[in-house]
């Protein structure tokens, strides 16, 4: 295949300027009816276990779709046990109630359904889609593999064994290698440092018994929200959700004591993940910035928008229709329950690196250090506001975006409003923003994987001192006592 | 997981319909469920017109959210290109958003995502296409940028230098610095001999540096003619509406000499090939390639289903014996691609850390004598059945889903209205059909093997770079 992006070109910024302005004058304004996001109604219920539930119903497909957050992820594994979260949650389907492993998938894969999970940083997250009229039978299954996983022995080292040759793979792809040394290097021993799959010397000493104890820990229904897109009438789906989920008991301890705010930097750190085949380097720069429940992540994400968001970005601009020195670069906000970070990405052939990471955080600290032009906030807000619906168009994503809400603990009209909150952002609020939450270059640290024989002089030369390590290397900085604590 | 093609180009052509306007209303009755119930049905009304100049236009109204998605299919891949000019189509993909005659450089993108919308485009061995999804109100905004660049492209020196450098980016991206782009550009190159599949739609390295602007210009002239695109409109639009802004923004434009047929006929292979690829990687992995069908070949249903009777899901048989019962791979996948002229059936492994190659092709070759020689059963029929559904409806959860495969069929399949048959064609196969393909295409003499054999690490020292890394 071939995805093709492109970029425009550069010069005739003043008859873009005015066309811009001309024919989309109507789209830029502030607040008008079509701010109003066409949602079905969502109705909210609290089980007496603590179980929250979210239903609406859509019926544009015959599918019903279920989004379950467990509040308990990688941020929860103890520590010298990275990685079981991830295990437990790959081994919930794997054998549930009266059904091993292989009839459990017979019985998803058979309704032409599907039921999986996965384990992020904050919460773990399952997922189920089945047909509407195989509902009944696809909720009992979701039922069985949350409630009555059988976490067989054999089945648990398999999944343990899985998730190792995975961590082993992982290693081949240089974006995936960028991004876990990026989080390790800016997090360090904070939670989100840690690589989900956790790592090798961990997750071999993982087994049965630590998987029991985690599930039967975090596993409650007062840790637990499912929401529900569908089509299927609410009532309907309420009344079969309580049946299978009221009598599930809660308990104490369930919902995890969680970190403090993650330390930022106070200097640049540069390190060089040495590759030494490749003929491209990887290129991730970053700060710590702030949690999805911040008031500044909308101002700071209209900023984003015109320095890397889209293809008319500052970045894109600079980078690759200018300079033609990558293919792609993006920045943006990652913004997680107890803190989260800012981030630029970018990638280009071995001999443009260092010229390639300079421009990018030049770019990156012109754009924050002026204030914003009205007439770039104007055309971000329209792009943010019309991109919209596309991000709440699925029943799957209805759902996934309606458990988050939850989850998050945000406004429950939070999608309803969003598109009236984008047009309300004035200039100064996203200028604002950008300048407080896109560090400057020289509190960035700041991540380049590569070929270490051709880019650490031009590195050094230009940085300083940098800190030269292996793929394998990086799981190291994310160990207690690291550099970031 | 490896590179995978998505779409195609030049198919049979539409029916011909000259002057005259032409409707065909039709809705696209999707039974997922099987006929035993109504809720398993998605309906997809459909109607199309073939203007003057010959541009084909599917319009599919959807009032669900306030949002269009329109694609403008061009039939040009890379199966249009020659040695040494591969990488022609996609590359031209890039330059068709640096500006036309009535809006110039920059514009296009900026109009677009000031309007709300996103743009973006990709290019396969049969198609090209570009893609915007946008606010309703955006639309006469969109056709006349679409129209703009159709008709009055800017091919300067300028344009193709800067995109020149961005794709010889991307494929160091996606080929060169990946271990799984890398081989199935070896597993198409070697797996056909005359086939224009062989190349990579990104091109050889070499090929790139070579692209002239009489080139662009050339291939610009000979493919991009309102009598070689269709336009598809999916999303919020009323259809008698749609049809008279498509007209009023592409109607002028004037109809060219339709491009000459590609030729794709492959010798018959008469035995094995096996390729080794010896790059820096972590572990050894497989990618096989039978020669198969075309996409309205009338095996290629039975094919699909094979497809996921082999690694269709945890339950499927090839992926339990490998992943479960051996141990033996990290991830397994069978794949057909849908293409025009006749593709290949692929099965892609990836080794667990200390297995080997020679073991899973054993387990593979084993599997597939069984298809070969016994019928599945039922159940394992159904399910693969239900999981083609599922895939297929996936694809059809977005406005922007729904006119990617509208304008796909149309094209690579010569009439869209081939998507509601699709699924009569996956339930009329039966286990019998399955064997016989089994039998037929998946043997040795029909296949290339591609088997990477990975680099120990040696820090500090320069390594070889890859052979087609071209530098």
């Amino acid at each position: 295949m071939t995805r093709a992006r492109r970029g425009p070109r550069g010069g005739g910024t003043w008859l873009v300027a005015v066309l811009v302005a001309a024919l989309l004058a109507p789209a830029a304004g502030t607040s008008r009816a079509d701010d109003e996001v066409r949602l079905p109604p969502i109705t909210r219920e609290t089980l007496e276990n603590g179980m929250r539930l979210v239903v609406a119903q859509t019926t544009e497909l015959p599918l019903v779709e279920m989004t379950v957050m467990i509040g308990a992820g990688a941020a929860q594994d103890p520590p010298g046990q990275e990685g079981l979260a991830m295990l437990t949650a790959a081994s919930l389907t794997r054998g549930a109630g009266d059904l091993d492993a292989e009839a459990l998938a017979v019985a998803i894969e058979s309704l032409g359904g599907a039921v999986a999970a996965t384990a992020g940083t904050d919460a773990t997250v399952a997922s189920a889609e089945f047909l509407a009229e195989d509902f009944d039978r696809g909720l009992e299954l979701l039922r069985l593999v949350l409630r009555e996983p059988r976490f067989g022995k054999d089945e648990v080292r398999r999944v343990r064994d899985e998730q190792l040759a995975a961590l082993v793979a992982a290693l081949e792809d240089p974006a995936e290698i960028a991004e876990q040394c990026f989080a390790a290097f800016l997090y360090g021993a904070y939670p989100y440092g840690r690589p989900q799959e956790g790592r090798t010397a961990s997750v071999e000493r993982l087994g049965r018994r630590d998987v029991v104890r985690f599930w039967d820990t975090f596993y409650r229904p007062n840790n637990v929200i499912l929401a529900l897109v569908g089509n299927l009438a609410p009532a309907d789906a309420l009344a079969k959700l309580r049946a299978a989920f009221a009598d599930w008991e809660p308990a104490a301890g369930a919902v995890p004591t969680r970190a403090g705010p993650p330390p930022p930097l106070s200097a640049r750190r540069v390190l060089l993940v040495d590759k030494p085949d490749a003929s491209q380097a990887q290129i991730r720069t970053g700060a710590i910035a702030m949690p999805r429940n911040a008031p500044d992540l909308l101002p700071a994400q209209v900023a984003n928008t015109i320095l890397g968001g889209g293809f008319t970005s500052r970045l894109i601009e600079e980078l690759r229709v200018k300079r033609s020195l990558t293919y792609g670069a993006s920045s943006g906000f990652a913004a997680r329950l107890t803190g989260g970070d800012f981030r630029m990405a970018t990638f280009s052939k071995s001999p443009t690196t260092v010229e390639t990471l300079a421009l990018l955080l030049a770019t990156a600290e012109g754009f924050r250090s002026e204030p914003i032009d009205p007439r770039a906030l104007a055309k971000s807000k329209a792009y943010l506001r019309g991109q919209f619906p596309l991000r709440v168009e699925t029943p799957d994503a209805l759902a996934a975006r309606l458990a988050e809400i939850a989850f998050f603990g945000l406004p429950q009209d939070e999608l309803e409003t969003y598109r009236g909150r984008v047009a309300a952002v004035t200039p100064a609020e996203a200028s604002r923003a950008a300048e407080r939450w896109m560090a400057p270059p020289e509190q960035q640290a700041i991540v380049v994987v590569g070929p270490a024989s051709e880019l650490r002089g031009p590195l050094e030369a230009r940085y300083g001192s940098v800190q030269v390590t292996t793929p394998e290397g990086c799981e190291r900085l994310a160990t207690p006592a690291a550099p970031g604590e | 997981m490896p590179e995978r093609r998505r779409d195609s180009l030049t198919g049979p052509p539409p029916p011909p319909n000259r002057g005259t306007v032409l409707r065909v209303a039709l809705v696209l009755v999707i039974a997922l469920a099987g006929a035993r119930s109504s809720a398993g049905v998605l309906t997809l009304p459909v109607e199309t017109r073939t203007l003057a100049n010959g541009l084909r236009v599917l319009v599919h109204p959807d009032h669900s959210a306030p949002v269009v998605s329109s694609y403008v299919f061009f039939r040009v891949g890379s199966r249009n290109e020659n040695v040494p000019r591969t990488g022609m189509a996609h590359l031209f993909e890039h330059m068709m958003f640096n500006g036309g005659k009535r809006f110039g450089p920059g514009v296009f993108d900026d109009m677009i995502e000031g309007s709300g919308g996103s743009t973006n485009g990709y290019t396969s061995r049969d198609l090209t296409a570009y893609v915007n999804n946008f606010p309703r109100e955006a639309l006469d905004t969109v056709l006349a940028l679409e129209a703009d660049r159709l008709g009055h492209l800017a091919i300067t020196a300028q344009n193709l230098e800067q995109e020149r450098g961005i794709v010889m980016e991307e494929r160091r991206l996606r080929i060169d610095n990946d271990v799984g782009g890398t081989m199935f550009e070896r597993l198409y190159l070697h797996a056909f001999e005359r086939s224009p599949y062989r190349w990579n739609t990104v091109g050889f390295m070499a090929d790139l540096a070579l692209i002239t602007l009489e080139d662009a210009r050339r291939f610009f002239a000979t493919y991009y003619a309102p009598n070689n695109a269709v336009v598809v409109l999916a999303g919020d639009v009323e259809t008698a509406d749609a049809f008279a802004r498509v007209e009023r923004a592409f109607g002028r434009l004037p109809r060219h000499e339709p491009p000459a047929p590609v030729s794709a006929e492959e010798p018959a292979q008469d035995g094995e090939r096996r390729v080794i690829v010896r790059k820096r990687a972590e572990l050894p992995a497989l990618l096989v390639g039978w020669k198969a069908v075309r996409a309205v070949d009338p095996d290629r249903a039975p094919l699909d289903v094979l497809v996921k009777l082999m690694t269709g899901g945890e339950s499927a048989r090839l992926t339990r014996n490998l992943m479960r019962d051996h141990e033996l791979v990290t991830t397994v996948g069978a794949d057909l691609q849908w293409g025009i002229d006749p593709e290949l059936f692929t099965l892609y492994a990836q080794a667990r850390p200390g297995r080997h190659v020679d073991d899973i092709v054993a387990r593979v070759d084993a599997a597939l004598a069984r298809y070969a020689r016994e019928t599945v059963t039922p159940a394992e029929l159904d399910t693969a059945r239900r999981q083609l559904r599922a895939d297929f409806v996936k694809g059809l959860k977005t406005v922007s889903g729904k006119a990617n495969q509208l304008g796909f069929f149309e094209v690579v399949f010569g009439d869209h209205r081939a998507m509601s048959g699709l699924l009569e064609q996956w339930d009329a196969v039966t286990a019998d059909d399955v064997r016989r393909v089994a039998a037929t295409y998946l043997r040795p003499a029909q296949r290339t093997l591609v088997v990477l054999d990975p680099q120990p690490a040696a820090p500090g020292a320069t390594a070889p770079a890859d052979p087609a890394g071209g530098r």
